[in-house]
């Protein structure tokens, strides 16, 4: 026992840092847990506050492009104001928010009603990165303003990311720009309407692959990349790109690689729309209860 | 200004550059300028390990805090504070280093064993912090790239710090 302890003396200073850099790579490891580490991420009080103060001096530098950038979105909204909403045949259904559509003729007749589906929120950026190989954004909006876990997010040109933690005002978004296997969207050609992955592989903030694309495909250079509407994350036909070129991965693969330019410029990201899906829990338990069918 | 101070306050000093500046300079993919780790270089020489190792964990998981790594830096520091007395034992010469300043430095080691003290640790910080970052045996290449470019221009930066803030005496 005295032996034990003479040794543990003599090398205190190892086992304290064995001790010290298990700590560390148990956090590191850990770091996909994002709820319970929330409170250490840049959505804390001191560091997003910190983070806010410089985005103030900062964001007086980019007053110009951000007016641009929300005059051109304002022009696709008023374009694209009933992508947002749902066709419901039935009429005995009362919905809070309703879109009625009316008849030409001059009985102008209601011949269509349609429920709102997805809800923008409006949200200033206050920390934004696109150096790392997982990128994050944090945000000024949180829980009191209704934002949740898995909520997609776009900015004015294109797709951004999805929220990953949300404290009471800020929320952490995990960006288009993160590694391989971290973020992924189903994605749709707006002309060929074929569907394919969109991920990000590390390089250059400014572009994107699409993969698993059938070599069927009639591809056009400057082709749209859209969301597919498959996920419960984002509405379809929200640009994510546009084609740039195509790599050939391996000749014998049955699929294309193609490489997208990205809608949303990351460098300058001011403002971001956080989207609420209201019918993703009724799409998610009907899923989830088709799945337990079968499994039994 | 006593020693504490000074620390304390390159401390908050370094966080902040760190965090506000070098981060957002964007040069190439597989560069990234590290001058936080400056805190735990010029920590005084007398200071016992334990504490060198626990004000490294401190540095690195404030810094984590900021850039949502999570255990990345503070991994990083925690090595190169535990390293640090080791590399000095093997710099100085016989009887230790002269101890009118208490902090390492140009001055008080010597240009050439101060660059070599600070090449060293560095090189390593990067060889941890960037093999988590990256993570995958894959891109060794890329990697190796990475530690390189970067260990460069975090020496460039602290030569650059040393001139600035040391007087010569």
């Amino acid at each position: 026992m005295r032996n034990l302890i003479i040794f543990l003396r003599r090398y205190f200073n190892f086992f304290l840092f064995l001790l010290l850099e298990v700590i560390c790579l148990v956090l590191v490891f850990q770091n996909n847990d994002f709820q319970k580490t929330a409170y250490l991420n840049s959505a804390n009080n001191i560091s997003a506050r910190l983070y806010e103060r410089y985005n103030n001096v900062e964001y007086y530098f980019h007053l110009k492009a951000t007016n641009d950038s929300l005059v051109k979105e304002n022009a696709r909204l008023h374009n694209m104001l009933r992508t947002s909403f749902d066709t419901v045949i039935l009429d005995n259904i009362v919905k809070n928010d309703t879109m009625r559509q009316y008849g030409t003729d001059t009985t102008r007749r209601v011949i269509s009603t349609s429920v709102r589906r997805y809800l923008y929120k409006a949200a200033k950026v206050v920390n934004n990165s696109v150096t790392n190989p997982i990128n994050y954004i944090t945000i000024h909006r949180g829980s009191a303003d209704g934002i949740r876990p898995n909520m997609g997010v776009v900015g004015p040109s294109g797709v951004v990311g999805i929220v990953r933690s949300v404290n009471e005002h800020y929320a952490v978004v995990l960006s288009l720009l993160s590694k391989g296997r971290n973020f992924g969207t189903s994605a749709r050609l707006a002309h060929g309407k074929e569907m394919g992955m969109v991920r990000w592989h590390g390089g250059e903030a400014g572009y994107a692959t699409m993969e698993d694309v059938p070599k069927s495909v009639h591809l056009v250079k400057g082709d749209t990349v859209v969301t597919s509407g498959y996920s419960a994350f984002f509405p379809e036909n929200i640009p994510i790109g546009y084609v740039e070129s195509t790599e050939e991965v391996d000749k014998a693969s049955t699929s294309f690689n193609i490489r997208i330019r990205l809608a949303t410029n990351f460098y300058n990201l001011q403002y971001v729309y956080v989207i609420d899906n209201l019918l993703q829990d009724e799409q998610k338990s009907l899923e989830d209860s088709t799945y337990k069918l079968i499994k039994q | 200004m006593s020693i504490l101070l000074r620390n304390i306050i390159r401390f908050v000093l370094l966080l902040l550059l760190q965090v506000f500046v070098l981060n957002r300079i964007l040069l190439h993919q597989s560069i990234s300028f590290n001058l936080y780790l400056l805190f735990v270089l010029l920590l005084p020489f007398n200071l016992p390990r334990p504490a060198l190792m626990l004000l490294a964990l401190l540095m690195g998981l404030s810094l984590d805090m900021f850039m949502n790594t999570m255990g990345m830096h503070a991994a990083a520091c925690v090595f190169i504070a535990y390293l640090r007395p080791f590399i000095i034992n093997v710099l100085s010469p016989q009887g230790g280093f002269e101890t009118t300043q208490k902090t390492p430095s140009m001055t008080s080691m010597g240009v050439s064993q101060f660059l070599i003290y600070a090449s060293i640790l560095v090189f390593l910080h990067n060889l941890v912090f960037f093999s988590l970052e990256v993570f995958n045996v894959g891109s060794f290449l890329y990697l190796l790239l990475k530690i390189v470019f970067s260990t460069a221009a975090s020496i460039f930066l602290i030569v650059l710090y040393e001139l600035l803030f040391f007087s010569r005496k």
